[in-house]
Formats: C-alpha cells, structure tokens, sequence
C-alpha cells in the first residue's frame, strides 16, 4: 500500500508537542478567527480599565474651561467636550465602567440562574413548571424597557444598576443550565452516581454543572456584552449615572447636542469604544460554539 | 392560559412602582407639606390599604381602562398612549419589515454556504449590528446626512415644521396624507421617515440574520434534508424543503424579536424626538411619571401578547401538524 | 462482473485541534469487499467500527471533516469515487436506494407522502406525474400500507414508526434501484413490527431483484436475512464470507466474541466475551487493532494481519486465522 496522507500525520502525531499557551492560542485563532479576536479586544479592553491611570493622558474629569469643544489635536486626540475635559482620558477611563457593571452583573446572574437551573432540571415537577413559566412570562416586557423602568423606580444607583441588571439576567442561565440537566437527568453516569449513594447537591455540582459549562460560558460572554449595553443606554438616558462621570453612555449624551452642530468628536468616540467592547464580547459568545463544530476543524 | 399571564403582567406592572419604595407621595405633597397632608394623600392614593387590596384596586382599574393620570401630562394615562400608538406602529411596521426582508435572505444564504466567504461576512456584520448602540447610531446618522451632507431632515419631530400636518385620521401623517392628497406633508413625511426607519432596520437586521443562519443550518442537518440528499433530489428541491422547514421556527423568532424590539425603537424614537408611544414611556421613565411608565410597560406586554397571538395563527396556518388543527 | 465493488476504501476524518494539532481519525481503513446483483449482505460491528461510515463513502454522502482519501468503489461499471457530484446525486434515490433509521423524522414533515413519493420519482424518473402518482400507489401497496388510497394523503407526523419505515421503503422503490442499502432499519421500531418491515425488506428484494445491504448491530439478523456477512471492527472489515460459513465456522476471534454475547445460541470454544472499550480511532495500535483486547494476541499481531482464506469465499483478517482453538 503507497504511504497515505494519513500515514504522514500518524507520524506527526508520534512527536506530539507539549501543551504551550502559544500554540493553543494559534489553534483556536485558526479553528475560530472570530473567538480568537473577541478574546483580544477584551483583553485589549481589560488592560484599559486596569491600567487607566497610566494610560491617560490628562485628568478625565478636570475642566479646562478655555479649551471647550477643541476637535482632535495632538493634545487631545480625541478633543476636548462641551466642560473643556480631554475626551480621549475619559474614554480610556470609561473602560472601568463597562467591566465594573458588566462582571458584577453577570457574576450576580450566574450565581442565581445556575442553581435555580440545576434545581428545577434535576427536581422537575410543579417548581419546574412555575418557575418555567414564569420566565415565559416575563418575555412579554422588552428586556431594555424592563431593566431601564425598574432601576428607575428603584433609585438610580449604580450598585442598582448591577442588581437589577443580575436579577433579570439570571433566567437566561437557568434555562441553560436546565436544558442541560434535563437532557443528562437519566443518563448512566448520574444513575450511577446516585447508586454510588453520593447526596444530591454533589451529583447537581460535581456531576452535573461541568457539562453546562460551555454553554453558560457563552451565555456570560453575550449576558456582559448586553450589561454593558444596557447599563450605558440608561446613562444615556440619564438614568443610573450622571455627567459627568466619564462613562461612555453619558458621555454620549453629553455628545447628543453637539452632533447636529458640527462637533461630533464629543459622542462619536465614545460610542466608538463602547461598541468595540460590546463586539469584542458578541465575537467571544458567537465564536465558542465554533470549536463544537466539525466542518471548522476540517482540514483539505 | 391566557388569564394567569394576563393576571401577572398586571402584577409586574403593579409591582414594578411598589418594588422599588419610592414614594409618590413625596412628591405630590411637596416639601412643605406637614404630615396630615401627607397621609390625606396617602389616602386618597389608596397607599394606607395593605398590599392585596392595592393590587386589587390597581387590577380593577385597569380592567376598567383606568391607568390613572398622568402627573407629567396632567391628563388620563389611557388617552395620551391611545394617541401616540399608531405612530409608533408605524415606525415599527417600516423598520421591522424592512430588517426581516434584509436579514432573512441573507441569514438564509449564510446559511446554504456555511463558512465561506458570504458567511463570515454577514456573520461579522451582524454580530456588529448587535453591537451598535441604538441610540448612538441614531446620532451619528443625524450628523451624518442632516449635518455633514444635508439630505436628511432634522431629527425633531416626524414632518417638517413648515408644513401643516395633513387632518388626523389615521395618526400617521404618510397615510393620512395620502388620503387627504396632501403631497408636502406626505413628501415630508417620507423624509422624517427614513433615517429612524434605517436605523431600526438595521438593528433589527442583526439578530434576525443570525437566527435566521442558525434555525437554517439546524434544518439542514436535520433527518429529514439529509434523507433529502440521500435520496438524490436536486438541490433545488432540498433548498426548498430547507426553506419551508424554517418558515415556522424564523416566523416565530421574528416574533420574539419584534416585541423586543419595541424597546430599541423607544430610543430611536427619543433621539429622534419622535413622539410616539416610545418617547413617551422614556420620558416617563426619566422623569420619574410611574403612573405613565405602569401604562407604557402594561401597553408594551399586552402588544406582545398580541403578537405571539398573531405569530401563533401564522404558524398555525403553515404547520400540518398543529394541535389546533 | 459484480454490482458493487469496494477496493481498499480508506476514510478519514481529518482536523485540527485547538493546540493547532492535525488530528486523524482513522476511520475506514482498506475496506475491500463485492456485493454480487440480487444478494443480500449484512454489516455487523459495534458504533464506531464504521458500517454507515462505509455506505456514506459508496455514496459520496460524507461531510467535512471526514474524507476519502484513497480507494475504488465501481458501482455498476462506473467508479463512484471519480464520479461528478451531480452524476452521483442523480444516481442516488435511483439505482442506489437508502433506507434509514429514525423514518419519522427523516420523512420532510411539510409535505404529504404521496407527494414525497412523487417527487422523488419525478426527479429521477420524470415522465408525467399521473404516471408518478400510479406508481407511488402501486408501491405503497407493494410495502403493504393498509388503505394506500386514504394513507397518501397522509402527513408524516400522523403515521407510527412502521409505516413510516413502509414509507420510506416505498420511496427507495420508486426508481426501481439495483442496489438498497438498509441502515439500521429497525432500530427504534417494536420488537413484532422490526420482523415484518425485515420480512419485507428479503421479500421485496427477492420481488424486484435487488441487491441489499443491511446495517446492523444485531447478528441475529444478519444471520437470518442476509446470505453473506462482513463484520467490521475499527474501520475494517475482519472477517467476511456466506452467513453459513461464518457462523459455521468463525476464523476471527472478534466475530467469535459477537457470536458468544449473543444469548441464543452457537456457543464457539475460545469466544469469551471481550472485555475493554472500542479502539480510539486518533490512535489505532499498530497492527490489528484488536490486539490490544484480544486474548489470542502476541508479539506477530503489532504488524498488519493478512487476509487468509479459510474457506469457500471466506476471508479472515488475522495472523491466526484458521489456527485458533475451535
């Protein structure tokens, strides 16, 4: 038999490399180019928010009253915004406020969501049922106009921001968490489990929650792009956080005026910025379920 | 089934003032008021009766069309969204019709062609189109074509302030127009139309084109089309068994998606001071008008209930195997 | 000439990993067999030895990432395997027909099975469709479908597993095919229904003069329906020959172990159930890939085994084919 394509890999295989971060990052760039520049824009992102203060150039919110509305310049990139303050630094500073809402939220949404998941998936029965429901239910109210009027009505904080953003949120982890349990309730290996007398809550988190990992891992990427999105739109709307705070929503509020007389720099950037976060989120969520599939591993 | 869901919309709504311990009494008394004025009005509001009976009265009120007044308006809550409803409607009829044509072709031709070029293409735009503030790109449009290029209207308003609105008939000022054959206010109208509408269209294109790829490919690989290419039908054939496979699972998302999609257009609507219902329910947001927000949030749930109702008879109408048939 | 050839079919599924590794599965590996026109020929193995992966490959139905990377397969005349992809569409549904598991869901669940049945026939078949209807009547009758006139209006979510599996049958015969190739047909189906849609299958492939494959994880209907057998074990088939012979007389130590965890019957000396997982087919052992498993191994099994003859038209693939304690 003429040596195959196959055989010439079977070799290659013999020598098989150690793990290295390096080339780990490669096979996921080239099984999925999308996950792989999510994962850089966040981290891009992350090094903006922690690294804020060395990386602006001025004080994000000193006013340089003689400076008001300047387009971009070698001093300031970005401008300067209808108080004299150097959009640039405050869009870098911004950075914070989409990781410190975005995190927290999704931290609060997951640690709710997750074990109403399992417990209803693994019990089923009439909780199950009510609680399905009432998440059907609460479909009916458009999510923005859900979380814009109950941080409202709660007192705009932004720590209310993060809960009300976490509460509504964490139906989404249930269901997936749910759907998992549910498809693995019966499946030998829990079976055995439970014959193998282990209690309840170690057959629901050592058995049962590592197979809903990928799923909610997507599912908290898409949730933070969203929390980010939200928790700048109730800026926006002067909900939540006030100017001037450099948070990019409300800097684009400060920017609304502004745009229809010619100085866009004040609400463009910032804009800019939040939509890359926002992307650079959705390209991670949307990407990891490239690596479930197949036809992208194929190699002709 | 449609009573208990019916019963807890109004209870979220309901909930939605009480959860939060914000008092209106506050600020309908004013800072000087002493504390007898303060309870007369807790309870004239019905505040002092415990909180069963509070939902009681709200659920009868409401059952009566009785959303209370507005304190921004001063007039009935039921009036002032009567009058702003179909102009929303209309901006979501353009906006949304025009992002399903848009997004379901082409999620549909993602599809066919998984990974290759066309895909990776739309899949990146419309993953960006996710990413796109509303609100944002509503601003940049305005400075883009009213600024910069001057094609476009400015964003106040839905017709020009120059010309007279066309006399009330429908509440849209394109049709009414139409009828009335007044060509200024239509023409204006269509003009004030456009950049809301595409900036609808295209944050609604997004999701769709995603979902749209998704329900398609799962068609695709299900038993039925891979029996299709089993058994040798020309791909035209198995296309076509994919695409009616899908009609039911995309009409129903659009659904989903056009109920969610009032919110966004609520924005659009504040950016482009549009003053519709979305404007309206906002500002009552903003401004702190609960009974108002009570009413928008209640109208924007029953209009959703209305559409899974229509999506339900559209999917009921395709779909052999139906229980209601 | 026989009707379908097999020459050393190799299918593999090549991909790259997330360690920017190419991985190989190897899981067709030097397939040979023939099928002669009007016999019936049983695949036995467990999930993963590679049966539907064989009929996917004949077809020309596999999918990324998996591949065929060298072999023949000469149908009727023609190589399959060099073949146009519209040339091959057309003569599946035609002179190849398929039958599969899960018939409910396989069937398109919009469209009436008269008219499935019709459009299959006017795809290939063409002609007027009053003929297409006749036939389509004619055959839901020859699959024995009670009251074929009421039933053709049918949709597919109102019919039970086994008419639906009738139904499917019908549709692989409209095009009269030389070839039926029946992949785990029964699976999922009630025990009394998987005899008769069987009985079904022999005696129309008697009717019309067809060859048949049938996939299949149970040896009991290999044995009963099909004149000869394969048995495939890791993406190979290790034993071949008339059904007769093989249980007879099985030279293979994997074939004996099926036929010893079979409850009925035929208990061969040396056949002990064999203990341990099926191969990894990233990382097949040299050699036989049983070896690892098999009682019988020794240092000679790490290189390839041969084929040997053992018997009338009965090939075995293993070093100690023929020598094993009976």
């Amino acid at each position: 038999m003429a040596e195959t394509v196959g055989d010439e890999f079977k070799r290659d295989r013999a020598a098989a490399r150690p793990f290295s971060l390096k080339n780990r990052f490669i096979g996921i760039a080239r099984v999925s180019p999308t996950l792989a520049s999510g994962v850089i824009i966040i981290l891009a992102f992350g090094f903006m928010a922690v690294f804020a203060h060395w990386l602006m150039p001025h004080d994000p919110v000193s006013a340089y009253p003689e400076r008001v509305l300047k387009p971009p310049s070698a001093e300031h990139w970005f401008g300067t915004d209808g108080n004299g303050m150097d959009v640039f630094s405050r869009v870098i500073y911004g950075a914070k406020f989409g990781f410190g809402i975005a995190i927290p939220a999704v931290i609060l949404a997951v640690a709710i969501g997750v074990p109403v998941g399992l417990v209803a998936g693994y019990r089923g029965g009439l909780l199950d049922e009510v609680l399905m429901r009432f998440f059907d239910g609460l479909r009916v109210f458009p999510s923005i106009i859900l979380a814009l009027a109950v941080v409202a009505a709660t007192g705009q904080s932004l720590l209310n921001v993060v809960l009300v953003l976490g509460f509504l949120d964490s139906p989404v982890f249930a269901r997936v968490v749910r759907s998992e349990v549910l498809s693995l309730r019966s499946s030998v290996f829990v079976e055995s489990a439970k014959a193998a007398g282990n209690p309840t809550w170690r057959i629901l988190f050592i058995h049962l929650l590592p197979n809903a990992i990928q799923g909610a891992t997507a599912q908290a990427a898409v949730r933070a792009a969203w929390a980010v999105r939200i928790s700048a739109t109730l800026a926006f709307l002067g909900v939540g956080i006030q100017a001037p705070t450099p948070e990019w929503g409300a800097m684009i509020r400060q920017g609304a005026e502004f745009m229809v007389t010619g100085q866009w720099w004040v609400g463009i950037f910032p804009g800019i910025a939040l939509i890359f976060l926002v992307f650079g989120l959705n390209l991670f969520g949307d990407g990891l379920q490239d690596l479930m599939d197949p036809r992208r591993r194929a190699v002709n | 089934m449609a009573i208990p869901l019916l019963v807890g919309i109004v209870f979220v709504t309901f909930m939605l003032v009480r959860v939060g311990g914000l008092d209106p009494v506050g600020r309908l008394a004013g800072p000087t008021a002493t504390a007898e004025e303060f309870e007369m009005i807790r309870a004239e509001l019905g505040l002092d009766e415990p909180l069963w009976k509070q939902f009681a009265i709200y659920g009868g009120n409401v059952v009566r069309g009785d959303l209370g007044e507005s304190w921004l308006s001063n007039r009935p809550v039921l009036t002032d969204l009567k009058e702003r409803a179909f102009i929303s409607i209309e901006l979501l009829f353009w906006g949304v019709g025009i992002g399903t044509l848009i997004g379901v072709p082409i999620g549909l031709r993602a599809a066919f062609r998984p990974n290759g070029r066309f895909d990776q293409i739309s899949r990146v735009l419309s993953l960006l189109g996710f990413s796109i503030p509303t609100y944002w790109l509503g601003l940049v449009m305005l400075f883009v074509f009213f600024y910069l290029l001057q094609w476009a209207p400015p964003g106040i308003g839905r017709i020009s302030l120059m010309v007279s609105p066309p006399d009330h008939i429908t509440g849209s000022y394109l049709i009414d127009g139409l009828l009335t054959a007044r060509w200024g206010a239509v023409q204006s109208a269509a003009a004030h139309l456009v950049l809301p509408v595409i900036c609808l269209a295209i944050v609604s294109a997004a999701p769709i084109i995603k979902q749209t790829r998704a329900i398609a490919l799962e068609v695709l690989s299900s038993d039925a089309a891979r029996y299709a290419r089993a058994s040798g039908l020309p791909p035209k054939t198995v296309r076509r068994l994919v695409l009616r496979n899908s009609a039911t699972p995309v009409v129903t998302f659009v659904g989903t998606e056009i109920t969610g999609l009032v919110g966004t257009m609520s924005l659009i609507e504040y950016v482009f001071a549009w003053g519709g219902l979305g404007q309206y329910g906002l500002n009552a947001i903003v401004r702190g008008d609960f009974t108002a927000v009570q009413g928008y949030v209640l109208t924007l749930a029953l209009f959703s209930v209305i559409v899974f109702l229509i999506v339900d008879i559209i999917v009921n109408l395709i779909e052999p195997r139906s229980e209601l048939t | 000439m026989s009707l379908l050839e097999v020459e050393n079919l190799r299918t593999h599924f090549i991909s790259r990993d997330i360690d920017n590794q190419i991985r190989v599965a190897e899981a067709l590996n030097d397939v040979s067999f023939t099928l002669e026109a009007g016999k019936v020929l049983g695949f036995v193995g467990e999930t993963g030895a590679g049966k539907s992966l064989t009929a996917q490959s004949i077809c020309g139905l596999l999918r990324p990432p998996a591949k065929v990377i060298c072999g023949r397969v000469t149908f009727d005349g023609h190589d399959l395997t060099a073949m146009p992809a519209d040339d091959l569409n057309a003569l599946r549904g035609a002179e190849i027909a398929m039958v599969v598991q899960n018939p409910r869901t396989s069937l398109d669940p919009l469209t009436r099975i008269v008219d499935q049945l019709v459009r299959i026939h006017q795809a290939h078949a063409g002609g007027p469709l009053a003929a297409s209807r006749t036939r389509a009547m004619e055959m839901m009758e020859a699959v024995g479908i009670p009251d074929p006139k009421n039933r053709a209006n049918a949709w597919p979510h109102e019919l039970s597993g086994g008419m639906a599996q009738r139904v499917l049958i019908a549709m692989a015969l409209m095009n009269n095919p030389k070839l039926l190739i029946a992949d785990e047909p029964t699976t999922g189906l009630d025990v009394t229904v998987q005899a008769q849609i069987l009985d079904l299958l022999k005696h129309l492939t008697e009717r019309f003069g067809m060859a048949m494959i049938i996939i299949t994880h149970d040896l009991g209907i290999v044995a009963h329906y099909s004149d000869e057998i394969a048995v495939m074990f890791a993406g190979t088939i290790v034993e071949a020959g008339p059904v007769s012979e093989v249980f007879e007389a099985p030279g293979h130590p994997y074939t004996r172990s099926l036929i010893a965890a079979t409850p009925e019957r035929l208990k061969v000396g040396g056949g002990a159930k064999l203990g341990g997982q099926p191969p990894d087919l990233y990382n097949l052992p040299s050699g036989c890939a049983l070896r690892t498993r098999c009682v019988f191994a020794s240092d000679v099994c790490a290189t390839p085994p041969p084929r040997t003859r053992v018997g009338p038209d009965h090939d075995v693939n293993c070093h100690f084919a023929g020598d094993l304690p009976s």
